[in-house]
């Protein structure tokens, strides 16, 4: 005979132990609510002079290792780096408390944490090399995501275009509208990105780019929705698309391009256009988060980045071009099979960048996209 | 020792309060894990479904039936049902492949039982998105087997795999086939053998006895396995986002899609729930079923 099974704890105990859980889930939850906002002291202007460790969050592989050790060796500190893979991983991560010296956020999610009080500002006569951004591109002495980029520095700056196979569909005629090329049907793919998407669509029927009026989104989905049976699929790894041959058309990113031309045998095979219609923009920038352990140190590292020899390295290094006098030649020499890669003034007063709606502009983006991808 | 033994016997025969109180404890750890990890965040998930926005996209608190309310969106009907095929189908595919996998190592393994099932669970140890990543690299349309195919002449310039409906099942099936395979085995493991030579003896040919004998008392392998194959591919994203095309999205995408580009989590978390509610309904059905096994081989 075998043994009697163990009886169960009763159901009251089950509850005692579901309930303390569940307590614990309110204090997590707490995480949505509006937290305190930081006093004025915390968000005033720091110097730049060491005062510690530079923790440091940003994208994997984003800069040149040699510019860390370059870092380290001169003020004698340790550069602490933790990686994000995504705007809104990383913006979670701050919300809930974590603490760090210096972060990218592309140019919406400045506004965002700029507008939530979330960054410190950052005086520009800190930075000894500031002049060189702030005095030629114009643009960024006062762009939309930061009024006078009171709290963030830019660092890289790209742009949306189309990436082809020349050697399986030859040239192209220089607008969006080649992604409806015959010769490359069933082998066209569009970044998995809403705005980038939406975006594209708007060009072409010469909306504007963030809109978020239902109507137009309903021109948008029509148009897309052409495209769609031409399509093989949406994906962000267009230079992997493209070499391996899956994608003879696809939408991509300047940079993901020009980090392409290290990949390919033979670049000549492959062609980026900026397409005449517009071509959207996208910018990423330093800041300090108001609760930056060490911003004294966070103001010396962005010094430091924007040295010309620093920003030649680390242009080379992640194939992005970045808004400071005298890099341009750096970048044009590195992209000079895809001169459209170049982000330039002109483009920068297209002033093409996808920009934060209300709730119900973005909940109709939403849906439109939804609609776009499930068809 | 010794003196203890009897002791300890009556009691747990008897099952007094003692022993139950014991038994509470050594469930102490796992209901605290389980209600803090999943409980908690399966009703932080239910609450956000009515909760709301705010102007920069972040979630809050709240009462709003917004997100509730778009799931009324055909879209989202008509992906669930392709998501529920695809995964109906990997079980399907899954349940043919691990049988014989299953039943060859368990009945004629031998000494080499254990090598074999290491065999094949090791590989799995590797990231799941790792393994697809590389397929989506093997079968990409100038990748080695393409171009094999295509060296032999049997597929064209045309052909493709990747970006297919039968790419994202096989990407599913996988990748969750180790999971049919395992509790299956351990079922044909247990299955005493002499079950099938009785059914032989009885003049059963190979096929019947293998029907009324071997599959009945091996049913609840399936059963488990089926479950643990049809849970994951059902909310999965990883296969249709790199071996899928427009026309292969599934409701993992969506749901993942809304969390992070659309910023929607409120509609993010209907979506969940409502995926939840679909698989609820399917693992009533399968704990029903167990439920009169159990009671039938009781009999």
């Amino acid at each position: 005979m075998s043994p009697a099974p163990p009886t169960p704890p009763s159901r009251r105990a089950l509850l005692r132990a579901g309930a303390g859980g569940l307590l614990g889930a309110t204090a997590a939850g707490c995480g949505f609510m509006p937290a305190a906002r930081p006093d004025a002291k915390a968000l005033a202007p720091v110097r730049a002079r060491v005062d510690g460790d530079l923790v440091y969050f940003n994208w994997a592989d984003y800069v040149d290792p040699s510019v860390f050790r370059g870092f380290e060796k001169e003020y004698g500190v340790k550069v602490i780096q933790s990686n994000f893979d995504s705007m809104e991983g990383m913006v979670a991560k701050l919300n809930a408390g974590n603490r760090y010296d210096i972060v990218f956020p592309t140019a919406k999610w400045a506004q965002r944490l700029v507008r939530g009080g979330r960054l410190r500002r950052i005086d520009h006569s800190q930075l000894t090399n500031s002049p060189a951004v702030f005095g030629t591109y114009s643009y960024f002495a006062d762009p939309w995501y930061d009024p006078g980029s009171a709290h963030t520095v830019p660092f890289t700056a790209y742009k949306t275009g189309i990436g082809w196979r020349r050697d399986r569909i030859g040239e192209l005629t220089g607008s969006w509208k080649d992604l409806w090329s015959d010769k490359a049907r069933g082998k066209v793919f569009l970044l998995d990105d809403r705005d980038e998407v939406l975006g594209m669509g708007a060009l072409e029927l010469g909306l504007p780019v963030s809109t978020g009026d239902t109507g137009e989104l309903g021109r948008i989905t029509a148009l897309l929705s052409t495209l769609r049976p031409r399509l093989r699929g949406f994906s962000s790894d267009s230079y992997n698309n493209l070499l391996n041959g899956n994608a003879l058309i696809t939408q991509a990113w300047s940079g993901d391009m020009a980090a392409m031309l290290n990949q390919a045998d033979d670049p000549s095979v492959f062609g980026f256009q900026a397409p005449k219609e517009g071509t959207p923009i996208n910018s990423d920038c330093y800041a300090i988060p108001w609760n930056a352990p060490h911003p004294g140190t966070a103001m010396l590292f962005i010094d430091y980045m924007l040295r010309p020899e620093n920003v030649k390295k680390n242009i080379e290094y992640i194939g992005y071009p970045m808004p400071v006098a005298g890099s341009e030649k750096v970048y044009a020499d590195l992209v000079e099979p895809f001169p459209e890669c170049l982000v330039t003034a002109d483009d920068l007063k297209a002033d093409l960048f996808f920009r934060n709606g209300g709730r119900a502009a973005e909940d109709a983006r939403d849906s439109a996209w939804t609609h776009v991808k499930a068809g | 020792m010794a003196l203890l033994r009897p002791s300890s016997r009556t009691r747990r025969h008897g099952a007094g309060a003692d022993g139950s109180r014991m038994w509470a404890w050594f469930m102490l750890p796992g209901t605290l894990w389980m209600t803090g990890f999943l409980i908690a965040s399966l009703v932080l998930v239910a609450v956000l479904a009515v909760g709301t926005t705010d102007e920069l996209g972040n979630p809050r608190f709240g009462f709003d039936l917004a997100g509730v309310r778009a799931l009324t969106d055909p879209a989202y009907t008509e992906v669930l049902a392709r998501s529920l095929g695809y995964a109906l189908l990997t079980c399907l595919i899954c349940l043919l492949i691990a049988y014989p996998v299953a039943y060859t190592i368990a009945l004629y393994g031998g000494r080499y039982k254990n090598a074999l099932i290491a065999a094949i669970v090791v590989p799995f140890f590797a990231n799941y998105l790792v393994r697809m990543y590389g397929w989506s690299v093997v079968l990409s349309d100038d990748g080695p087997v393409l171009r094999a195919l295509r060296a032999i002449g049997l597929a064209d310039g045309d052909t493709k795999i990747l970006n297919t409906g039968p790419g994202v099942v096989a990407g599913l099936v996988y990748g969750f086939v180790v999971f049919m395979i395992i509790p299956l085995y351990a079922a044909l493991e247990r299955l005493d053998v002499s079950l099938i030579e009785a059914g032989r003896d009885l003049y059963g040919g190979p096929v019947r006895t293998f029907l009324f004998v071997t599959l009945p008392a091996t049913r609840q392998g399936a059963a488990a396995g089926l479950v643990l194959v049809f849970l994951p591919a059902m909310g999965d994203f990883v296969s249709a986002q790199l071996m899928g095309g427009p026309d292969q999205i599934m409701i993992g995408n969506l749901i993942q899609d809304k969390f992070f580009q659309g910023q929607n989590w409120p509609l993010g978390s209907a979506l969940t729930m409502l995926l939840m509610l679909v698989l609820l309904i399917g693992m009533f059905g399968y704990l029903r079923r167990t439920r009169k096994d159990e009671a039938e081989a009781r009999r």
